[in-house]
């Protein structure tokens, strides 16, 4: 993929655009407990990516549910992109396949992480609103549903906490050595460079790989 | 109520079992992809897949249309995936599940986001005129890998696929049929394949083209896209058992050697068509090569 | 199964290959593949080999197609899925409805000793009753004598998929002489090993380890897909030996 090499100066002056070193993350902040109806929420920003996520649960799955996962629990992610988030006004609608995606990995992330087997028959379901969107969308939203769960006082094996990480494409000069990582990407960054996102529990060996692009 | 078949106990038992003595049930080694059997339709962009039991079978068509208004200089090219009930007992009509979305997610990293066919080749007339290509995915039979098996048939046919040649004259578009000029083939800059690793034992022992059974008694499972010259596209573990960062690495390695493996069944069986169409001899030889862009 | 004419959807069979009574009072029995269209015409539904039984004075058309469709009497291997109160719920093949196992349908079971089984058990049990619209009844006994004939959850092992015209010969009385099978018998004189056949194709092997287990298997499936005859067999096993 030809890339503009002019929308990185790491080379020259060893700064992003939005001013950070390779391996600085952006300005988070999180608070737990912000919406008293739900079972456990928090809100978290990872830059200018905002995050809200509530948890109900876990419940007795409506409907009866499907036979055979009766075992255990089953995690229900639901992620809903405000209008306003980007920097155009845009509906993203529910059958959004990028959205489908993200919340499958999410909740399969989570099923091997909660402790399901503690409640049969019952489901866990998790709203994750996206308010603000500015690249590192998986990591946040695992991020803020892990502090949501802990409020809301789930059982789980680990910490899931989970950052993006990138390669800038090499200068054309050198053989790949002066490809340099970078650490949380931004939504401008994340158009350009091939990015992983990568989860692990806080002291097991875990993660959650996604994501991808042009190596 | 047709259900997906799970594994009974006995059966996952002696599958784990066997696997610790490094056995599989149909006696491949751990690393070995079943037999690959790849065959073209009689027209061009049609390639029929079957890895052991599992058979897919993609078809590309190609249309012209408009581009979208934000991207004017690139065609459009869409993949979608059929799983019917045909395939398996598990699979419903009308309603996408998750085995859906993340074969189409997966396949569109690898083949779109990764510009394997670079879509800007496929502009005719900026912000007017674009193909339209699509590949429409079919499953034939589920037994297992449908992700590896899926991928190749869409690569094996993308480089099989021939688009009607055209150019413009003063501002009009010629499309010329296959009587004026030989069919173009596709611009693909890299040739990239997904590989399912499936492991057990915390990452210890990593399984390449799984059958259903060996699946669904899996730990999780690691999708790995590379092309043949050693560059990944995609890495991809979502949920499923903890592994070692070091075990990504290994299966990477792994992945990415099988890429070459298939690449290369692909290459055979591609050039075996090209044999078998070129039937013209000197002069066709000739006008083709004045044709080729 | 001395003779064989094939037969196509449609023929009209001639009564001369019908078979002729040993008793007159027993009644022609069609099976599978066949209509009898009144007064006294009968035509086939499918296609394959004509196969007369003439002590039964039964006839039907093999056919190796088509998904298991419960019909009483038939032994199967079947799953269990879930239990509810006294019924475990079990699965056939994935395409029928749970087949109903009341937990009492063991041999010797009261309410205090009956089987524990938890979800995923293999049983092996006859079916008691089927239609098409209720869900099959299966036990895991003999009703009329009360024992258990080999039936009940099979433990351990390894269950491999077979066709059904497969099942079918090697639960034939005469395994070698009707269904052509000599490969259980070649194995056996080598290798000791437990079997179990369901019709609704599904073969339940175990020996004493993976290899030999896997052995059995392979050889059945290897029989079936390329449709082996007896010689052939033998060949199979004795190469399939030398790897073990």
């Amino acid at each position: 993929m030809p890339l503009p090499p002019s929308i990185y100066h790491l080379s020259s002056s060893h700064l992003r655009l939005d001013g950070r070193r390779w391996n600085e993350l952006r300005r988070l902040t999180a608070q737990i407990s912000t919406q008293a109806s739900a079972d456990g929420s928090s809100y978290l920003e990872m830059g200018n990516t905002k995050v809200l996520c509530t948890v109900t649960g876990p419940s007795e799955g409506k409907g009866g549910g499907r036979r055979g996962d009766e075992d255990s629990m089953s995690v229900d992610v639901r992620v809903n992109v405000a209008g306003f988030a980007g920097m155009d006004r845009k509906r993203v609608g529910r059958g959004d396949r990028r959205i489908t995606e993200l919340q499958n990995t999410i909740s399969s992330a989570f099923s091997s992480t909660l402790f399901t087997h503690l409640y049969p028959h019952s489901t866990i379901s998790l709203q994750i609103h996206i308010l603000s969107l500015d690249g590192s969308l998986l990591a946040a939203s695992l991020n803020a549903a892990t502090l949501a769960l802990i409020d809301a006082g789930v059982p789980m094996r680990d910490y899931l906490v989970a950052c993006t990480a990138g390669l800038t494409p090499p200068s054309g000069r050198g053989d790949g050595d002066d490809m340099d990582p970078l650490l949380d990407l931004n939504g401008s960054e994340e158009t350009e460079v091939p990015f992983l996102t990568v989860g692990t529990g806080g002291a097991g060996g875990g993660d959650v790989g996604g994501g991808g692009g042009w190596v | 109520m047709p259900r997906e078949a799970e594994p009974s106990i006995n059966e996952r038992a002696f599958i784990l079992e066997a696997l610790q003595e490094n056995i599989r049930l149909d006696g491949r080694p751990l690393d070995a992809f079943r037999e690959l059997h790849i065959a073209f339709g009689e027209e061009y962009g049609v390639a029929d897949v079957q890895l052991g039991k599992t058979r897919v079978l993609c078809r590309i068509s190609a249309s012209i249309a408009s581009p979208y208004p934000d991207r004017k200089f690139d065609g459009i090219f869409t993949i979608t995936t059929e799983l019917s009930p045909l395939a398996s007992p598990a699979f419903e009509v009308g309603r996408q599940s998750d085995l859906e979305t993340h074969l189409s997610r997966v396949l569109e990293t690898t083949l779109r986001r990764s510009q394997a066919l670079s879509t800007e080749s496929l502009c005719l007339i900026a912000g007017q005129k674009v193909w339209s290509l699509r590949a429409d995915i079919h499953i034939l039979s589920h037994f297992g890998n449908l992700i590896d098996t899926s991928c190749i048939a869409a690569l094996a046919a993308l480089r099989h696929c021939r688009i009607p040649d055209t150019s413009i004259k003063g501002g009009v578009l010629i499309v010329y049929t296959p009587l004026e000029r030989d069919p173009v083939p596709l611009a693909l800059l890299h040739h990239p394949l997904c590989i399912t690793l499936n492991y057990f034992e915390s990452g210890e022992k990593m399984l390449v083209d799984a059958t259903l059974q060996e699946q669904q008694c899996s730990e999780g499972e690691i999708v790995v896209s590379a092309n043949p010259q050693g560059e990944v596209c995609l890495v991809q573990k979502g949920g499923g058992g903890e592994v070692d960062a070091l075990v990504l690495l290994r299966g990477i390695g792994l992945a990415v050697g099988k890429v070459r493996e298939v690449g290369k069944v692909i290459d055979r069986v591609l050039e075996e068509d090209a044999k078998r169409r070129d039937k013209g001899g000197v002069v066709s030889r000739e006008l083709r090569a004045e044709n080729e862009r | 199964m001395a003779t064989k004419t094939l037969v196509f959807p449609g023929d009209i069979i001639s009564p001369e290959v019908l078979p002729i009574p040993t008793n007159p009072s027993l009644p022609l029995k069609l099976g599978p593949g066949l209509r009898h269209v009144p007064p006294s015409t009968i035509t086939s539904t499918l296609a394959g080999p004509l196969c007369i039984d003439r002590k039964k004075n039964a006839i039907w058309v093999e056919n190796n197609t088509g998904r298991y469709i419960p019909q009483p009497n038939d032994l199967i291997i079947a799953t269990v899925h879930h239990s509810s109160t006294d019924i475990y719920h079990c699965s056939i093949t994935p395409h029928t409805a749970f087949a109903q196992l009341p937990q009492l349908a063991f041999e010797g079971a009261t309410k205090k000793t009956r089987p524990q089984l938890n979800s995923g058990s293999l049983i092996y049990a006859r079916i008691l009753s089927a239609s098409k619209h209720t869900d099959p009844e299966i036990v895991c006994y003999n009703p009329s004598t009360g024992k258990s004939e080999g039936m009940g959850e099979l433990k351990g092992g390894m269950l491999f998929d077979i066709s059904m015209a497969m099942a079918r010969r090697l639960l034939m009385h005469k395994q070698k002489a009707d269904g052509g099978i000599a490969l259980l018998e070649e194995i056996g004189g080598k290798v000791a090993f437990e079997i179990a056949v369901g019709r609704n194709g599904k073969v339940w092997v175990k020996s004493g380890g993976v290899n030999e287990t896997l052995l059995v298997g392979r050889a059945l499936q290897e029989t079936d897909t390329q449709g082996l005859g007896i010689e052939e067999q033998v060949k199979v096993v004795r190469r399939l030996m030398r790897q073990v």
